[in-house]
């Protein structure tokens, strides 16, 4: 393969890698260039998106790298919410006088490992690119400094991340020793003859890992203290797009290079499904902060997310990125919400601050409502779309009692969704707040729309893509 | 008497459950759990070159040259991040936060 | 016993033992310092392995660079340490039994990915070679089949680079520097102004 080749297989990372790079030294002669380095992140990712739609297919390295539909679709997605993510946070941070280049750059770096993590069919592009990801996300979790809160979130965040890497190495090191390689490829040739014990255990370990960056039970106990913690901008961004990265590279573990274990890991996600949805559902009910509510919210979905994938097969996955599609819009948009309304610059976050919202700000209260009642999912919002898709590729592939499980979680969970929308409505509202940000509102209306009535058109594109996307990870 | 794979591996397995024990038993003091962090994927390393040498495959000695890369990385990061943390608090204990519930 | 188990046996000891004093010590200091010790050991088992290259790189990395950072930010911080050690005495005996369970499953588990999976016709580590040294074979692959990661793995440690400065550089205002651009673009026009004094009426500035 020529060198052309191969870079133009890794296109959209060498983009992103040469922009960073170039937007570093700009904002390092230029400090005062803030916004500039912003646009141009913005168009990086976008112009990122560009290049994932035309490239061309293939594989190199030795499945270090790998250029097929699944990972295209999910490094668009991801790049447009990286992009949202630098749109909302930039001017978020400026109001606050923390404005600093380094924010759209580690945003950049982090959707680079995050697309890595999409394209990675070998043991070292797995780690390499978990980390990179990771590490930026442990920055701007602590990016924020006037405020303790978010150091403590990014240490919490840190220490607890560090130690799921550690985890998740030692098995994938045991799952190396078994296969004798560190391919997908090599793994499913030496699980085809039967996976001992031990392969097993190492499985476990890299499952438990990946559990820890999606939030899923029983790994989910940092995330509604480093989202009450961590800059609003930077957990609207982290509760999306790193999620959907680790759900489609565990999408690529468990089908291509485990799937003749199918029965074994099943079972592990399922439990982990349920709890995730009890824990997201009964959790929740107790909380007063947005912030740690939609901390729990993100917990169940990821618990829907995870039937569908445990249903497997074709079917299964496209259910997995449809879901996890939707809801990254979903969540996105709740947190421009959050990140709009404020009340003489102190930002709103308890269910008591935004009560009567819909009489001062009925616009945002509106989109705030129709992420709720999404999430719950109720029709015809976009959440509902999703667990239709989850809850048929369950049925089919058996899981019907995982799906009934799940349907009483949301049931549940509808007691907070509905509780938000009745403070919202119906609660005499107290104190002026403050003009909503143009472009955080714009980003809370555009992600709304989405949400309904945009989604039933997109839907007629996001189903066939979703399902080339399956085939082609199920595939290998 | 040769040593054999398994000897490497017991080490391993040895100095991975001395790591989480470490964590487990030192809650508050954040930057003993670092170095914990540090035995744990000291653990990772010596299974990987061990798998390395005794296949004869030269991917584990791969693999473990990023993992100590990595390592470093992290390092830096998390004592970075927990001197941030230190001049709000003035103490690295996380347990008794009390600014938010754990 | 032949040379070589005797030298396992030793370094696999002082390994075990020096990982378990950096958990155990009073001090943070003594912790950093014996996890160094527990590196270098480590280094010694990897050089009988045949990975001296590895064993180079973890003491360089590790004892030069990171072990050394700890220590820094152990002096940096003016922490009480033995009030962290609050709970230790509690957690311990739970703790104990649970990693003495843990050791005995994680040595099973091991024991069997060994003899099950593609090690279990293995004839021993690797000897040298007489065609390729240990580093030659790694950077044979390194810069070739691992290009793409090894680019990645930069990335990751600009990360850590930007991180580091981002979160704790501080401009701390009225602290007077040195700009050298400055200096240097300083003429003698800016710099020097030229008075006539006429006699008897000395320098008025």
């Amino acid at each position: 393969m020529t060198p052309v080749h191969l870079a133009a297989l890794a296109a959209p990372q060498l983009l992103l890698a040469g922009a960073s790079l170039v937007l570093l030294v700009v904002g390092a002669f230029r400090p005062k260039a803030i916004r500039l380095v912003a646009g141009l992140g913005v168009l990086s990712l976008l112009a990122a998106v560009g290049v994932v739609a035309i490239e061309p297919l293939g594989r190199a390295f030795g499945g270090d790298l790998v250029a097929d539909q699944g990972a295209a679709f999910a490094e668009a997605v991801i790049y447009l919410a990286s992009a949202a993510a630098i749109l909302l946070g930039q001017p978020w941070f400026a109001r606050r006088g923390q404005a600093r280049f380094e924010f759209p750059i580690l945003i950049l770096i982090a959707a680079l490992g995050m697309g890595m993590m999409c394209r990675a069919a070998d043991l070292i592009s797995l780690f390499v690119a978990i980390e990179l990801q990771s590490l930026s996300l442990y920055i701007l979790a602590a990016f924020e400094k006037s405020d303790g809160k978010s150091a403590e979130a990014g240490l919490k965040y840190f220490v607890l991340g560090a130690l799921s890497t550690g985890i998740m190495l030692y098995g994938v090191s045991l799952i190396y020793g078994f296969a004798g390689g560190t391919s997908f490829a090599r793994i499913a040739a030496a699980v085809a003859h039967g996976a001992s014990g031990g392969v097993l255990f190492g499985l476990v370990f890299l499952i438990c890992g990946l559990a820890f960056k999606v939030s899923a039970a029983p790994f989910h106990m940092w995330t509604p203290d480093v989202y009450e913690g961590a800059p609003t901008p930077v957990v609207g961004f982290f509760a999306g797009a790193p999620k959907l990265a680790a759900m489609v590279l565990l999408a690529r573990v468990l089908t291509e290079s485990f799937g003749p274990a199918l029965a074994q890991w099943r079972q592990i996600l399922v439990v982990m499904a349920i709890l995730s949805v009890a824990v997201g559902a009964l959790a929740g009910l107790r909380q007063s902060n947005l912030k740690r509510l939609w901390a729990y919210s993100s917990i169940a979905s990821i618990g829907y997310a995870l039937i569908g994938l445990a249903a497997g097969g074709p079917e299964g996955v496209q259910a997995m990125l449809v879901y996890m599609t939707l809801y990254v819009v979903d969540v996105t948009g709740f947190f421009a919400c959050l990140a709009a309304l404020a009340r003489e610059g102190r930002p709103l976050e308890s269910f008591a601050d935004v009560s009567g919202l819909v009489r001062q700000r009925p616009g945002l209260a509106v989109a705030m409502t129709v992420f709720a009642l999404s999430g719950l999912g109720l029709p015809p919002f976009s959440g509902l779309w999703g667990k239709f898709y989850v809850f048929k590729a369950a049925i089919s592939a058996g899981l019907a009692p995982a799906a009934v499980a799940a349907l009483i979680g949301s049931v549940v969970a509808a007691y907070y969704y509905l509780r938000l929308v009745k403070v919202m409505w119906l609660d005499a509202p107290e104190g002026q707040i403050d003009a909503p940000p143009a472009e955080a509102a714009g980003l809370a209306y555009a992600a709304a729309f989405f949400v309904f009535p945009v989604v039933l058109i997109a839907l007629m594109a996001l189903d066939p893509a979703a399902r080339a996307a399956a085939l082609a990870l199920v595939q290998g | 008497m040769t040593i054999g794979l398994d000897h490497y591996l017991a080490v391993a397995a040895i100095l991975f459950t001395i790591g989480v024990f470490g964590i487990f038993v030192n809650r508050r003091n954040v930057i003993v759990i670092l170095m914990s962090i540090e035995l744990i994927l000291l653990a990772v390393n010596i299974n990987l070159v061990a798998f390395s040498t005794f296949l004869h495959d030269v991917v584990g000695q791969i693999f473990a040259l990023f993992v100590l890369t990595v390592a470093a990385a992290e390092a830096a990061v998390g004592l970075a991040i927990l001197v941030t943390f230190f001049r709000w608090r003035g103490d690295i204990a996380v347990d008794d936060a009390s600014m938010m519930k754990g | 016993m032949p040379l070589q188990a005797i030298a396992f046996y030793v370094l696999a000891a002082v390994t075990v033992f020096a990982a378990v004093a950096v958990v155990f010590a009073r001090n943070p200091v003594h912790s950093v310092l014996f996890l160094i010790t527990t590196f270098f050991s480590a280094a010694g088992l990897f050089v009988l392995m045949g990975a001296e290259f590895l064993a180079m790189m973890l003491v360089v990395v590790y004892v030069g660079a990171v072990a050394v950072l700890f220590l820094f930010v152990v002096m940096m911080l003016d922490v009480d340490f033995a009030s962290l050690r609050q709970g230790f005495a509690r957690y311990l005996p739970l703790g104990a039994l649970v990693a003495a369970v843990l050791t005995v499953e994680m040595v099973i588990v091991a024991a069997d990915v060994a003899h099950l999976g593609a090690a279990a016709s293995s004839t021993g580590p690797a000897t040298p070679s007489a065609v390729m040294t240990n580093v030659e074979a790694i950077g044979a692959v390194l810069y070739t089949d691992y290009v793409y990661v090894f680019q990645a793995a930069g990335l990751v440690l600009l990360v850590a680079m930007i991180g580091a400065i981002v979160l704790t550089l501080k401009h701390r205002p009225g602290v007077k520097r040195q700009s050298v651009a400055a200096q240097m673009a300083r003429t003698p026009k800016a710099g020097v102004r030229m008075v006539t004094i006429n006699s008897g009426e000395g320098v008025d500035a």
